[in-house]
């Protein structure tokens, strides 16, 4: 039986990037075990969780939740490719400043979901920042400080 | 409270949060070790039944598998536990759950381990098996354990009840239950291993005590301490679960045999079936109060299901009684908790140690008096709050710190505003306000027993200081606090610290990461070494610039000479000179707080050197045609000592908020049935209230800088405190937990409240 | 063995395939799929990936039908203002769906062909009498979309036929209410206990003279309730008379699926959701919308 592998074109972070691996291996899978990007994390496999949220054209999706081969031809951005010329990103040193991270396990997918958000809607108020990081879960912060966080990133942006 | 302190009592930014926003692989998981096996357990899926044989032959045949591993294969002592050692590492004959391991196969693959697993024919003999603690407690149960299905006993016995009940103008009696509650940390267990050039085993891990994990480990493999070295992975919350050892022994046991580089990542799913559960406790209290609301007696019996194994099933049920009582004074107290063991997947430690689900209790029989007597939920328990002097049930004097009164009035002004306007302007007809009040204390550190920690601070001969310390930082800030503490006391600032963290190899043992206890006792430890540091760099100074050491000051890398500043002389200068001369600057510091063992017959002691209080006010909303809730605010005033870094106490608070409104009203572990977070449900960001954390510091003065701790009390209060809400909205009590939608809604039902308004 | 993977660039080479190999498992958003994948409930062989068809990605109107491709996703049915206009309901159940991160991958298609009993547009889909366009080996044959499901999980779509999209009554001109609730065990991210999906009209008198209603996670598959719409029209709502149809409501349910345990919940649960979402009709003059 022949093994099939699927050639899966897309940019990485910026980065063109060409992988081969099976049609049946998760965009999650793909990212931590094929192209060694550990910062996207899975906590459940099953997108109840949002720990492994990339953005995927724009838009936050749960890694675990696609097949590898739906990439081919979108543009991906994983926590590792958020960051501004001079160090952190600004969602990120607000995450710093308004202390919305403790484990920090859930934190990269919340960033990506706040990521993806702002780029849609550099002004979303409270309520769109809080559904759209309901898909974000978190055991540790009861979410107060990553709202802020979020809150004062978008004040940031839209203030220059 | 007077402020002279530099960097206590500040929010700076928190230790490893940038790498962590960054997506640096610092979990376990994350860890790329070459060619590592993968590692995988076969689990009995039977409750209880004897292993007649297991035939590892067709998964040895599995293509990638190296090797599989039975009992046999364990070269020490196949037992586990930290309180009682009942917890075989791979099943010696006989499972006791479902989840109970049989065997461990490591592969070369994920896909071939799971091949293997599924391939590996185990003959079983079924048992009979039992599920409550009536069940296991009847006569001819099944014995799960060679002692028996009763575990353990905690007896407090304090006045004479009877006679006091007869006394009460007022007696209630309830019954309340919580079920199973799982951590719902969002990493899964996991670790990596490797042996070192120097043939020591290298186990990295997701843990809250590494210390107890190289205990368990090196016994479990027989060997001495100093052949294995466990050091803590970023760990993605524990909340009690990772206090067990999960995935350390497996890990140990393969690098063992193979000697060679092992990862072990658990799935969700895994995770769920495999790891410690919340106690399901089943609390039966009778209270009595005089006709001024004072309370009088209690009698309370509570029962545990650890199920299979103990883990810290003692502690818990220890703390349950011990915290039966609420922060109230009750001059005669007759308590009973008990442990036993069922068959199914064991419970152990979860935040708080059944001091969450006692709460429920007292909360529950403070509200039912108060409404008998016609106070004021909240002047009642100003009535009866603790204070300084006050004795407990356990006998024990409290001589200072007692902030419940403190928590109390911070509420008063949120309570009445909610009480007088907000209860009485409902949104809709359909919707019915309730406001609720919920009050904990909490004794900080183990009940009754030695928990010391030691820390270690040093200065190279540049004058660079670093602190040692086994204490692990799960997500709740400890390397951040114990980091300010050690910068306050030697006058630098806190990016001036190397830290050293949670390294069996490096770091003195700090105990574990449990029972709120590391900013007290590591703190001290911490404070201790570093105040050893610093003497040693004053006297020093002092010889040097010929001025009595009094005059001088520890200030930004230099020992300055007080007011005048005509002289200093920099850390670097001093650390030269004392390394020339032969002289140590490296100081331990040692911190064991003073309690005693409780009697076993009365449970008069001191099981704790100090306490935390608490209080939070919560705003319900329930929809009387659904059984919807929305918990609209949670006032929440927490008595911390000192808050040695404020954001994040509140951090804290507001997630203890979040995991307390989890447990009042959408979680239910049900083994077999909730496999993963598809089935269990914990708070989204959308199911928050709005939080209003107030810090309360009432000094203690055995803590570093006068600080206790808030990783557990900030849940406790959170779910009474909604419990009574409801019940002020719809006027009978949930006693049984979660208020589901299913027991909200017949709630409503039941009290009439369920149907047309005819606006 | 391993899987395959085909994204083909036209409709028609989706059919050929679809015809041509017995082995193909359709592909939309992958978001159900991939969970049955984790659970080995299916082990595809080939991944046929219809999510980039054009032809399936359309919103559009077509001699006053609102036609919707069925690889349409549900954020973008919440974006899009043709849904908003059109079909209300079907936007406020895009705004209840899973998660963002889910609703931007998910399809409507997905979730129709899925066919669990808790599909959040099943219901919305009812009132909006749908059909599903099916490409089928013979050409095209449209199915009622009350009629996809044979039961729980159970699509009667045969081997080869793919849903293209599809077609809805619009919402009719001056309805007083289009709504879409859901009662789950928290308020994102959850699965439906209870989804309720309703356009009524009330002509000058307060009378009804329209109305749709369906209910979603109720019944084996979700149903429309036309016991409790004929009850109501001609008639003009009052709070008694919207108990007396949250109750039909609620025995319909106990014909259809039988009194299983949930149904202590259940029952009283689906007449107070009846009465809450029907409520904004007793108060002349308000319209409410989704």
């Amino acid at each position: 039986m022949k093994n099939h592998t699927v050639t899966i074109r897309f940019t990485l972070n910026g980065e063109p990037t060409t992988v081969e691996a099976a049609a049946d291996v998760s965009v999650l899978h793909l990212l931590r075990e094929h192209l060694g990007l550990k910062g996207t994390k899975e906590g459940c496999g099953m997108g109840e969780c949002g720990a492994c949220t990339i953005v995927v054209d724009g838009r936050a999706v749960n890694a675990c939740l696609m097949f590898a081969p739906q990439l081919d031809g979108r543009e991906v951005l994983t926590v590792e490719g958020l960051r501004a010329e001079d160090g952190l990103h600004p969602l990120q040193q607000a995450f710093v400043d308004h202390h919305g991270v403790q484990c920090g396990f859930c934190t990269p997918g919340a960033l990506m979901s706040a990521y993806a958000l702002l780029q849609e809607n550099p002004r979303a108020g409270r309520e769109e920042i809080v559904t759209a990081i309901s898909g974000n879960l978190c055991r540790c912060t009861g979410y107060r400080n990553m709202v802020a966080a979020i809150e004062a990133a978008r004040d940031r942006r839209t203030d220059k | 409270m007077p402020d002279n302190c530099r960097t206590v009592g500040k929010n700076i930014a928190r230790i490893g949060a940038v790498e962590r926003l960054q997506g640096r692989p610092v979990f376990s998981a994350d860890l790329s070790l070459d060619d590592a096996l993968v590692l995988k357990v076969l689990r009995s899926g039977r409750a209880h039944a004897v292993v007649k044989d297991i035939d590892v032959g067709p998964a040895l045949a599995v293509d990638g598998v190296v090797r599989v591993f039975t009992e046999a294969d364990i070269p020490g002592e196949n037992r586990m536990g930290i309180i009682n050692r009942d917890q075989p590492l791979l099943a010696d004959g006989r499972v006791r759950s479902s989840a109970d391991p049989v065997a461990l196969v490591a592969a070369r693959s994920e896909e071939a381990a799971e091949r293997a697993v599924a391939a590996i024919q185990v003959t079983y003999e079924d048992l009979p098996a039992v599920f409550t603690p009536d069940e296991a407690l009847a006569p001819g149960a099944p014995a799960i354990h060679p002692d028996g299905n009763l575990l353990f006993a905690r007896r407090i016995r304090r006045g004479d009840v009877e006679a006091a009940f007869s006394r009460c103008a007022v007696v209630v009696e309830r019954t309340y239950r919580t079920p199973f509650i799982e951590h719902a940390y969002l990493e899964p267990d996991a670790g990596a291993g490797f042996v070192d050039d120097d043939g020591t085993l290298v186990i990295y891990a997701s843990t809250q005590n590494p210390h107890y994990d190289l205990t368990e480990v090196t016994r479990l493999l027989g060997v001495e301490k100093w052949r294995v070295r466990i050091i803590q992975a970023a760990t993605g919350g524990g909340f009690g679960s990772k206090l067990d050892l999960n995935v350390q022994g497996f890990i140990g046991l393969a690098l063992y045999h193979l000697r060679q580089p092992v990862r072990m990542v658990y799935s969700r799913e895994e995770a769920f079936l495999a790891t410690a559960k919340r106690h399901p406790l089943e609390m039966h209290f009778t209270t009595g109060a005089d006709e001024k609301g004072r309370l009088l007696a209690t009698r309370v019996l509570i029962t545990c299901n650890t199920g299979a194994y103990g883990s810290y099933g003692i502690a818990v049920t220890s703390r349950s009684a011990v915290h039966a009582t609420g922060p109230y004074k009750i001059e005669n107290v007759e308590i009973e908790s008990r442990c036993v063991y069922t068959n199914h997947p064991f419970c152990g430690a979860m935040r708080g140690f059944g001091t969450p689900q006692a709460a429920i209790a007292h909360e529950g029989q403070m509200d039912l008096l108060a409404q008998r007597l016609g106070i004021d939920p909240l002047e009642i328990r100003r009535i009866n709050a603790l204070r300084t002097g006050s004795v407990t049930a356990t006998g024990q004097k409290l001589s200072a710190s007692v902030g419940i009164g403190e928590c109390l009035q911070a509420l008063t002004p949120h309570y009445d505003q909610a009480r007088r306007q907000w209860r009485q302007e409902p949104s809709s007809p359909y919707i019915r306000r309730g406001v609720g009040i919920g009050c904990m204390w909490y004794g900080i550190g183990n009940t009754g027993t030695k928990n010391p920690a030691t820390a270690r601070v040093a200065m190279d001969r540049e004058g660079r200081v670093t602190l040692f310390t086994g204490c692990a930082d799960i997500g709740q800030g400890s390397s951040t606090v114990l980091t300010q503490i050690c910068a306050e006391v030697l006058g630098l600032a806190p990016g001036d610290i190397r830290l050293v963290v949670a390294d069996t190899g490096l770091t003195p043992n700090a105990g574990a990461t449990s029972a709120s206890r590391q900013t007290y006792i590591s703190g001290n430890a911490v404070q201790t070494a570093a105040a050893k540091l610093a003497a040693a760099l004053l006297e020093a100074a002092a010889d040097q610039l010929q001025v009595p050491r009094a005059s001088l000051a520890l200030s930004n890398g230099e020992v300055i000479t007080g007011a005048e500043k005509t002289g200093c002389v920099s850390f670097a200068r001093l650390a030269q000179m004392l390394h020339d001369q032969g002289v140590s600057l490296e100081f331990e510091g040692f911190f064991d707080p003073p309690t005693t063992a409780l009697d076993p017959a009365t449970g008069q002691g001191v099981p704790y050197a100090t306490y935390a209080f608490a209080g939070q006010l919560a705003l319900v909303e329930v929809d009387t045609l659904t059984g919807e809730v929305r918990v609209a605010r949670i006032v929440a005033a927490h008595d911390v000592g000192r808050a040695i870094h404020p954001e994040n106490v509140r951090g804290q608070i507001c997630g203890g908020v979040a995991m307390g409104l989890g447990f009042a009203l959408m979680e239910q572990f049900v083994p077999g049935s909730t496999l993963s977070l598809k089935d269990y449900h914990i708070p989204t960001c959308a199911d928050m209230p709005e939080i209003v954390p107030i810090i309360v510091e009432s000094e203690e003065p055995s803590g570093p800088f006068g600080a206790k701790g808030v990783g557990e009390p900030a849940l406790i209060p959170t779910a009474p405190a909604i419990l009574n809400a409801l019940a002020d909205a719809l006027g009978k009590r949930i006693d049984t937990l979660p208020a589901s939608l299913e027991s909200v809604l017949e709630t409503s039902i039941a009290t009439g409240h369920f149907g047309p308004r005819e606006v | 063995m391993s899987t395959e993977y085909i994204r083909p660039q036209g409709l028609d080479e989706a059919l050929g395939l679809l015809q041509e190999r017995q082995d193909v498992t359709i592909l939309a958003g992958g978001t159900d799929l991939m969970v049955d994948r984790r659970s080995e409930k299916i082990r595809p062989r080939c991944l046929l990936d219809v999510s980039r068809l054009p032809e399936l990605r359309r919103i559009r109107t077509r001699d006053g039908v609102l036609e919707i491709g069925a690889a349409v996703t549900i954020s973008e049915l919440l974006a899009s203002g043709t849904i908003a206009r059109m079909a209300p309901v079907l936007a406020g159940c895009a705004r209840r769906f899973g998660s963002r991160q889910i609703r931007n991958v998910a399809t409507i298609g997905g979730n129709v062909a899925h066919c669990a009993p808790c599909g959040d547009t099943i219901a919305p889909l009812l009132v909006h009498e749908a059909q599903a366009v099916v490409a089928a080996p013979g050409g095209t044959r449209t199915v009622d979309i009350g009629e996809m499901a044979g039961g729980p999980y159970q699509c009667i779509l045969a081997p080869g036929e793919l849903i293209r999209c599809f077609r809805l009554k619009p919402c009719p001109a001056g309805v007083d209410l289009a709504d879409f609730q859901k009662i789950g065990r928290r308020r994102e991210l959850a699965i439906s206990r209870i989804s309720m999906a309703a356009m009524v009209r009330l002509d000058d008198d307060g009378g009804v003279d329209f109305m749709r209603f369906a209910v979603g996670a109720c019944t084996p598959t979700p149903h429309r309730f036309r016991e409790v719409e004929d009850f109501l029209l001609g008639r003009r709502p009052d709070e008694g008379l919207l108990w007396q149809a949250g109750r039909l409501a609620a025995d319909t349910m106990i014909a259809i699926t039988g009194t299983r345990p949930s149904a202590a919940y259940k029952q009283p649960a689906v007449q107070g959701l009846f009465l809450r979402m029907m409520s904004p009709l007793l108060q002349p003059g308000r319209k409410s919308h989704a």
